[in-house]
């Protein structure tokens, strides 16, 4: 139980890391990913723990969500990368102030 | 959780090897030599029969209510169990489509390798992956499969008419089916929905007993929704325009969606949920008129038509309305057997037409088919065999058993029924005036052979056994009825003479039309009876145009504001500022001020600094700036 959370949380960790570390547009989605897999592990844990199928619910609801986040992710992406180098990210930076 | 593993649980065989030869084909990142495609398209389309006409041993062995469930969750109150389901009526139809599925599929095999566009390997993994659909959606025992199947069907219907990616009339033509289906499919969405919020469970069953029990008003509007479902999948009025555009696809595809399984879909939805709409006489009475309606006019335009696929589309709408029309009198039995027969001589008139074509150049013109009896003798007694099914002729052919059935339901229901059954004579008639159009022209003489072949094996199994199915499929009529509980009304003799001579009229009408070549002109001037008066054009003007016209609005293509909702509070603003702010410009207060706020301008100019622009560093400053809430919540927890 205790170990799931802290595997969840690592999920969690590595995604949020990569998120930073990572420049590629491409990538930074992947790691959106590992970070949504890691609520969604501690959801089913804690479901499978108190035997309540919410948990479960939530985990399928996590799902719809990722592939809609997925879904425009993707498409930003090919937008994207029709006007900018979305091979590093840094360089898009027209909001700078 | 698992449930026990029971017999019924062999349903999931039916559609698992047309989906495992969509996977492979779709899906598997490697070369597949055209042979060893074919091959697996060929297997992934006849294992659903085998393993159907086990479960139909089963069925008929007296086993013939079972409940395969597969996935069970309980939140709350409500039960989502995912189940197949195999029933009288669930064993018929899957028997009809997983038949049709594969002879239409091994006619594919011969028919798509001369065919221009070169990628078999899409065509014959969406033609696996309409399959598994399909039988997916008949089989199913609860709304989410049902859902499911319902709407993959669409899809790969929307990719099959657009398969020829080059065309664009194909492409526009995909549009428009996946559109006008979208527009059905969610009334039928609203209506398993609010089924399943009254039941709190997706088991059809559960869905129909729950349904029952609601008030009249609330069942009047879940009864109406379905219809309308139904209405969109099987091309009725006023969804009816896609399907003669779908006919743009390849011709093994219309003659397995779009003219014997898939549209006939809304006929089955209606005929799961019998029970429900029964308890709604209004939505029944709505169904029969609409049905009866729709049957007049698809056939009264297919007389019209030039082309011979547009003829049979048009003829699938209105023999769909025969069956809404049984459904509608609370025949739903006669409206099975007729979807059976129909499913059979609908899809060799289609088969038949594309060899013909095929030995035309192509040219799916009536005027082509000249010729076709001395060129393609085989698909031209096929074709015949077809179209006397269609029409009817009595006695020897399927269509007869079976439109007698529908005919005497509507008769025998009295009332309104009376005025409907005259009209579904009437439209006997038409039928087989159209249907026998092309085949007196195929007899005429015409130009030799384009593509001088004989036919390979592939393309003539399915056409003789379908045409053995069309004139013996009539033995089935009475044996399907019984096995759906339905009872064959006792009928006047003179109904049935009536109804025994209306195809006879009919023919007798065509073989005068193919001999005056006055009668021919004005048939073919006829423009707005053979765009079927015209209501595309309607439509265009009415939803289409004023659509695009918004959407170039919106989108600032002719230099309006692109952007309504946020120009809104900008304009707002503007406003404000001019009734407010420059009222006070420049006075001694209003200069203070100015320079109270000038001090900020260094802050700013720090300020700014930390808006990078960078995505990287508003993330850093996001899971920073989340963290130490938590840790704020933590410690003066």
């Amino acid at each position: 139980m205790t170990a799931l959370f802290w595997l969840a949380a690592a999920l969690f960790g590595i995604g949020l890391f990569g998120m930073m570390a990572r420049r590629s547009l491409l990538f930074q989605l992947l790691s959106m990913e590992v970070m949504l897999a890691g609520p969604a592990l501690a959801f089913v844990a804690a479901g499978a723990a108190r035997g309540d199928a919410q948990g479960q619910g939530m985990f399928v609801l996590i799902l719809v969500l990722a592939a809609a986040e997925v879904g425009i992710g993707l498409s930003l992406y090919l937008r994207l990368s029709r006007i900018a180098d979305v091979s590093d990210v840094d360089t898009i930076s027209d909001l700078k102030g | 959780m698992i449930p026990a593993l029971t017999v019924y649980h062999l349903l999931l065989l039916v559609p698992a090897p047309a989906l495992a030869a969509f996977m492979v084909l779709g899906l598997a990142p490697v070369f597949l030599h055209r042979r060893l495609v074919m091959l697996i398209a060929l297997a992934g389309g006849t294992a659903p029969l085998l393993a159907m006409t086990g479960m139909m041993g089963l069925c008929l062995t007296g086993q013939c209510r079972g409940v395969a469930p597969i996935f069970t969750l309980q939140v709350g109150t409500a039960i989502v169990d995912l189940a197949l389901l195999l029933d009288p009526l669930s064993m018929i139809t899957g028997m009809t489509v997983t038949l049709i599925g594969a002879c239409v599929l091994i006619y594919s095999i011969d028919y798509m390798a001369g065919a221009k566009t070169a990628d078999l390997r899409r065509f014959f993994a969406l033609m696996n992956l309409f399959l598994a659909a399909m039988l997916a959606m008949v089989l199913a025992g609860d709304s989410i499969v049902y859902f499911l199947g319902w709407e993959m069907m669409g899809l790969c219907s929307f990719f099959l008419i657009a398969y020829n990616v080059f065309s664009d009339p194909a492409v526009a033509a995909g549009r428009k089916a996946f559109i006008m289906s979208r527009i059905a499919d969610a009334l039928l969405l609203g209506g398993l929905l609010l089924l399943f919020i009254a039941a709190g469970s997706v088991r059809i069953d559960a869905l129909i007993a729950a349904g029952l029990a609601l008030p009249e008003g609330q069942r009047t509007v879940i009864a109406l929704l379905l219809l309308g479902g139904a209405l969109g999948k099987s091309a009725q009025l006023p969804f009816h325009t896609w399907l003669p555009s779908a006919m743009a696809g390849p011709t093994p595809v219309s003659a397995l969606l779009h003219s014997a399984t898939m549209v006939a879909a809304g006929a089955y939805l209606m005929a799961r949920f019998a029970p429900l709409l029964a308890a709604s006489p209004d939505v029944m009475l709505v169904m029969a008129v609409g049905g009866a309606l729709t049957a007049a006019f698809g056939s009264m335009t297919a007389i019209f038509q030039s082309d011979v696929k547009r003829l049979l589309a048009f003829s699938s709408i209105s023999q769909i309305g025969f069956m809404l029309l049984a459904l509608g009198v609370g025949a739903p039995a006669a409206a099975m057997a007729h979807f059976v027969t129909h499913a059979l001589f609908k899809s060799l008139l289609f088969l038949a037409a594309g060899d013909i074509a095929h030995s035309a150049g192509d040219d799916t013109s009536i005027a082509a088919m000249k010729g076709a009896a001395s060129r393609r003798p085989l698909a031209f007694a096929a074709f015949t065999i077809g179209a006397a099914s269609l029409s009817g002729l009595p006695l020897v052919t399927a269509g007869w058993w079976s439109k007698e059935e529908v005919l005497d339901a509507v008769l025998g229901s009295g009332g309104a029924g009376r005025a409907l059954w005259v009209l579904a004579l009437l439209t006997a008639v038409m039928t087989a005036i159209y249907a026998f159009r092309p085949v007196l022209i195929a007899l005429k003489p015409g130009p030799v052979d384009a593509h001088p072949h004989t036919p390979g094996l592939a393309t003539r199994i399915p056409l003789v056994l379908l045409g053995f199915g069309s004139l013996t499929g009539g033995l089935l009529v009475g044996p399907v009825i019984r096995l759906l509980g339905g009872v064959h009304p006792e009928m006047p003799a003179y109904s049935v003479v009536v109804a025994a001579l209306a195809p006879l009229t009919g023919l007798a009408i065509s073989w005068q039309l193919s001999r005056s070549p006055q009668l021919a002109d004005w048939l073919a001037a006829r423009r707005l009876l053979r765009q079927g008066l015209q209501i595309d054009v309607l439509y265009q003007a009415w939803f289409v145009q004023p659509f695009q016209r918004l959407v170039d609005r919106l989108s600032g293509v002719h230099g309006t504001t692109p952007d309504p909702f946020g120009a809104a509070p900008v304009t707002m603003m503007l406003w404000l500022k001019r009734q407010l702010i420059d009222r006070f410009r420049s006075d001694g207060f209003d200069s203070g001020w100015m320079a109270l706020a000038g001090t900020a301008t260094p802050l700013w100019a720090v300020a700014r600094r930390s808006q990078s622009g960078r995505a990287r560093d508003a993330v850093m400053a996001l899971a920073g700036g989340t963290a130490g809430l938590l840790l704020l919540g933590w410690m003066t927890a």
